[in-house]
């Protein structure tokens, strides 16, 4: 059972410093070897100020806290089912970035099986200006489980 | 070999990205993938606690689909910025799943010296099945004058093209296959089409009813017909 109250608990803010070796293990994981990802001159010539993250990259960020404690229910009983991102400029090497998570959203909601439990979860990345550099939503459903 | 790019002007609605295949989902590329994002969620890395909870093996984070959509995206669109993506997971993503990933131009527009390139993009597993589908809005340069006319910090080339989906009807995205009750299907909004609207992105293939706001006077009006 999601916990009600978390509607509005926000994490503190957790500094992640975008690495390029965090970078390239992440692009190299999903196979993906476009040279933005990986040699900072193309990156440049390719209009980025640096080494650029791959659009999915804020996923791997540190939050400052895990489901568990956001949402009351185990990751592993928490199944994504929608996600979306929203950069005010791409999120290259160097980067230095203050991510906050927020719980949006708790909900029931029909599913192809009956209700469905729903948690949404949105994420805040801003430089040490305060500038705001992306924002994440995700929608978790609570998986049923046959387990005690 | 400078980078290859993608400008406006050689983007229509319509267009499809090249399909990539991705080689087939393993467990190494799951033990990569959870050390990368630094989440070792026991479903994705530790067969028997999978198993313990009655799954056939291990599980594939739905993120790794996701990823794989922007490889297909940042591949076509070099030199275009991502402003936002927004994905869907309808089936779950197994090892030995291979993906193959598929976009279309879905709309473009630009104002105010801004260009901006509409994609849908999905995945399909080798059985055909749809396991992800989206989104993202690309941001873009006019041409390669108006990107030098940036590098060089002159103000950008200004043309005016209204959001092309008013205009003109795309062919449909592929038909999600009816993922059940993934509440794909949204009814009550179908515009008054001739013939039964047998798809579901009727709203897509429909005749452009008067238009939503009067487009200003396209400098070229779109005849984008197949």
């Amino acid at each position: 059972m999601l916990d009600r109250s978390a509607v509005g608990r926000t994490t503190p803010p957790t500094l992640n410093e975008v690495e390029r070796g965090a970078i390239r293990r992440f692009a190299e994981a999903l196979g993906d070897y476009n040279p933005i990802y990986f040699d900072a001159e193309y990156a440049r010539a390719s209009g980025y100020a640096n080494v650029a993250a791959p659009p999915s990259f804020p996923i791997s960020f540190a939050t400052g806290s895990d489901l568990r404690e956001l949402v009351g229910v185990p990751a592993r009983n928490l199944l994504l089912g929608e996600v979306s991102f929203e950069y005010e400029r791409p999120i290259v090497a160097g980067d230095r970035l203050l991510v906050t998570s927020r719980v949006s959203e708790i909900s029931d909601r029909a599913g192809p099986a009956g209700r469905v439990e729903v948690a949404v979860i949105e994420d805040e990345g801003r430089d040490e200006e305060g500038q705001i550099v992306f924002r994440a939503r995700r929608s978790y459903v609570v998986r049923a489980t046959r387990e005690a | 070999m400078p980078p290859r790019k993608l400008y406006f002007e050689n983007v229509r609605v319509g267009d499809e990205l090249p399909a990539m295949a991705k080689a087939p989902i393993d467990r190494v590329q799951l033990a990569r993938y959870a050390a990368a994002t630094n989440d070792y969620n026991p479903l994705n890395v530790d067969e028997p606690a999978a198993k313990a909870v009655g799954m056939p093996s291990v599980v594939a984070p739905s993120t790794l689909g996701l990823g794989f959509l922007g490889q297909l995206v940042t591949d076509w669109a070099r030199g275009g910025q991502v402003k936002k993506a927004q994905a869907r997971f309808t089936r779950m993503l197994w090892p030995t799943d291979t993906l193959v990933c598929k976009g279309r131009v879905s709309d473009r527009w630009g104002e105010g010296g801004k260009y901006f390139v509409e994609l849908d993009v999905w995945a399909e597993n080798q059985k055909g099945e749809l396991v992800v589908r989206g989104t993202v809005l690309l941001k873009v340069f006019y041409s390669f004058e108006d990107e030098t006319r940036f590098r060089t910090g002159q103000p950008p080339l200004i043309v005016t093209v209204p959001r092309q989906s008013i205009l003109a009807a795309p062919p449909p995205p592929p038909a999600p296959r009816p993922s059940v009750g993934k509440g794909t299907a949204k009814p009550g909004k179908a515009p008054t089409t001739k013939k039964p609207a047998a798809k579901k992105p009727a709203a897509r293939t429909a005749p452009p009813k008067k238009a939503v706001k009067p487009a200003k006077k396209a400098s070229k009006p779109a005849k984008k017909k197949k």
